[in-house]
């Protein structure tokens, strides 16, 4: 991407709200202190911020899932990141909203924040999606944990960009792993339909496929897109897809966005020490200018990137 | 809120830090990455991450993982090369105050030789740190700082190309006896030591039964390694560097004041600060600060009094 570098900063953050969406699914509220607003005004949909976790507690025994028993016991040291569900920053306050899976260490402490409690954080970090200006339409392919990034950049979208229309590919293995949205079903029918709330309140037509058919459509989320771009047919000059999810889901799409001709950002997920180019841990393998191999760094070059510079492996 | 009356200046070699905080290789990019976080010109000095001859892209990832109280890297010396280096980042060094350091590697002693030839011309650096944890090509992979004769015959030849600039050599931990190594390189020219590079270790994925890291091993940093890094500078210190009169540059998991203070009492000049940047960019800013609190509460007038001064 090429929006330039925006000025970061280490910020204290207190939790407004840590509620639980189902057991592994948490939605994080932060309100950052005020010196934040002039670095955080500016902040793109894709970004991401750094949390210190280092400090916070354990849930007790009783509540750490039996598959993280083990891990639960390791000291964190490493920053985690985290991008941006939502953002809301005027002159006199910044809230960010992130959605959460627990999955380690780090998110099974993050279970733990209360309302009033403080995290330390860096931010905002690395590139977002841009929004190039002859776009007519916008499709949204989120899989699995990838939905945070999308649903604000939808929010973004929205407001900014009313004439733009946006369609949502929603992937993930069962019904349950929705959870990072607010589900609404309708059990009258036999095959419940689903809403998914945080597209649904911008009338986003929304499309969900689950691995094993629990809800929507049986199958990948990449299989459902290629169904869909196969009869429409879009207009590649004026459409553009965003994708978020795991680096298989990202790779198909990718390669949907070569077939179809139609323009696409991804954004990737590395493990990141520093998340902010001091480590190089982040590699993503692009190709250069000439043709050759280069690493770009995800915490910095990205994380969002266009499908089309990206080798695929 | 600096105290004028405690003199946080040390000396390395014939160069006057303002204090004893520098960035350990590879774990500060090449400075422009902090300006966000810290004024660099308020660092003891910098070095920088490993330039090799020809670019290099690096090792595949995963090139990280977190331990307990520590991490594995094996990024395998990703940089643009000597060439480019000289071009586009050491013009940005103009823009700070700071000694600047380079950190050289390379596969055979030729390589570090041609490396430390072109960085030798440029006025704006105050010396090289010589990386000698890296596999010999020539010698079937042994690395350079495992074996004493290697590390005499590369310092000597590195020495006779670097002119005025001082010579760092840094000492990798993964030997049978660090002094005699540390031995070899001061007897072959090194300025100042500095210690300790990381420690060669493994994660193991037991879902998968494979290494985490792409590249099998990694070097263990943080603050897992720290008392054993104390350990080995002060057998270095006492063993070696006091009585040649060769000052040292060392670290390992250094993330506060304290940390940095236990290194300096165990013969440390100078204190590298790496791993202990990822979580919080500034801290050297206020490690420099810690120091000086320490010092207020000691009675002590000058850091350089702390210098080795272990009981
Ligand atoms: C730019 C970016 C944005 C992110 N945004 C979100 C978000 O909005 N919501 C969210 O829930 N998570 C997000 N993540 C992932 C999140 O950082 C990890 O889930 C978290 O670090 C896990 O920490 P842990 O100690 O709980 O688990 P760990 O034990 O560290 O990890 C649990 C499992 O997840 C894998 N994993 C962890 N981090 C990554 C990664 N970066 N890439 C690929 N696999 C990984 C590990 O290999 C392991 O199998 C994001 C990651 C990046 C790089
Ligand atoms: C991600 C990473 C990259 C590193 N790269 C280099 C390098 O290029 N050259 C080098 O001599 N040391 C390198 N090191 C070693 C550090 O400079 C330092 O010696 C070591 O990490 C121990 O200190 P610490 O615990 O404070 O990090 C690297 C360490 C890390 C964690
Ligand atoms: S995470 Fe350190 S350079 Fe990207």
């Amino acid at each position: 991407m090429t929006t330039l570098p925006s000025k970061k900063g280490i910020f204290t953050a207190s939790v407004l709200q840590n509620r639980g969406m189902g057991a592994q699914f948490f939605r994080l509220s932060l309100e950052l202190e005020k010196r934040a607003n002039a670095f955080f005004c500016a902040a793109s949909a894709g970004q991401f911020v750094e949390i210190d976790v280092s400090q916070l507690a354990l849930p007790v025994e009783k509540l750490i899932p039996e598959n993280l028993a083990d891990s639960s016991q390791r000291n964190i040291l490493l920053r985690r990141p985290f991008s941006f569900a939502d953002i809301d920053s005027s002159n006199d306050c910044t809230i960010i909203e992130i959605l959460y899976c627990v999955l380690g260490p780090a998110t099974l402490r993050m279970k733990t924040l209360k309302t009033g409690d403080t995290v330390n954080l860096i931010g905002p970090l690395g590139n977002g999606f841009t929004i190039p200006e002859e776009k007519k339409s916008a499709i949204l392919v989120a899989g699995g944990m990838g939905a945070p990034p999308l649903i604000h950049l939808a929010k973004v979208l929205k407001k900014q960009h009313q004439d733009i229309e946006i369609t949502a590919f929603v992937g993930a293995k069962t019904k349950n792993d929705l959870a990072f949205f607010d589900i609404k079903t309708d059990k009258l029918k036999k095959k419940p339909d689903i809403t998914l709330h945080q597209f649904a309140k911008h009338n986003i037509k929304t499309f969900i496929s689950t691995d094993d058919g629990s809800a929507g459509f049986k199958g990948f989320v990449t299989e459902m897109l290629k169904n869909r771009l196969g009869e429409n047919k879009p207009a590649g000059a004026e459409t553009i897809i965003y994708a978020c999810g795991p680096e298989a889901m990202l790779s198909a799409t990718a390669a949907l966005s070569g077939e179809f001709k139609i323009p696409c950002q991804v954004s990737l997920e590395r493990l990141m020490a520093c998340g902010i180019g001091l480590c190089q841990s982040c590699a993503v393998k692009c190709k250069d200018k000439n043709g050759g191999d280069v690493y770009k760094l995800c915490c910095k070059d990205g994380p969002v990137f266009w499908a089309d510079e990206v080798i695929w492996e | 809120m600096k105290n004028k009356n405690i003199d946080l200046t040390v000396n390395l070699g014939t160069l006057k830090l303002i204090n004893p905080l520098i960035t350990a290789s590879g774990t500060c990019g090449y400075a422009d990455e902090l300006d966000d976080f810290m004024d660099i010109n308020q660092l003891g000095g910098f070095i920088t991450k490993s330039i090799t001859l020809n670019p290099r892209l690096g090792n595949d990832v995963p090139r990280i993982v977190e331990t307990d109280s520590g991490m594995l890297n094996a990024i395998g010396l990703a940089n643009i090369g000597v060439e480019k280096f000289v071009q586009e980042k050491v013009p940005l060094m103009e823009r700070y105050k700071t000694p600047f350091f380079v950190n050289i590697a390379g596969q055979t002693i030729d390589e570090y030789v041609a490396v430390a030839e072109k960085l030798a011309q440029c006025k704006r650096l105050a010396g090289l740190e010589l990386n000698i944890s890296c596999p010999n090509v020539k010698k079937g992979g042994i690395t350079f700082g495992t074996d004493p004769a290697l590390v005499r015959q590369i310092t000597g030849e590195v020495k006779k190309v670097v002119n005025d600039k001082l010579l760092i050599v840094k000492l990798t931990p993964n030997v049978t006896d660090i002094s005699e190594i540390a031995r070899a390189a001061v007897d072959s020219g090194a300025d100042i030591l500095s210690l300790i590079n990381t420690f060669t270790a493994m994660v193991i994925d037991i879902e998968t039964k494979k290494p985490v890291l792409a590249n099998r091993t990694g070097g263990l940093s943080g603050p897992a390694i720290k008392p054993i890094a104390v350990y080995l500078v002060n057998k270095v210190y006492n063993e070696v560097a006091k009585s040649a009169g060769v000052p040292l540059v060392a670290g390992g998991g250094v993330r506060n004041a304290s940390d940095a203070i236990e290194f300096i009492i165990a013969g440390a000049a100078a204190v590298t600060i790496g791993t202990g940047s990822f979580v919080n960019p500034d801290c050297a800013v206020k490690i420099i600060d810690g120091i000086e609190k320490y010092c207020l509460r000691h009675n002590i007038t000058a850091v350089a009094e702390l210098i080795g001064c272990l009981k």
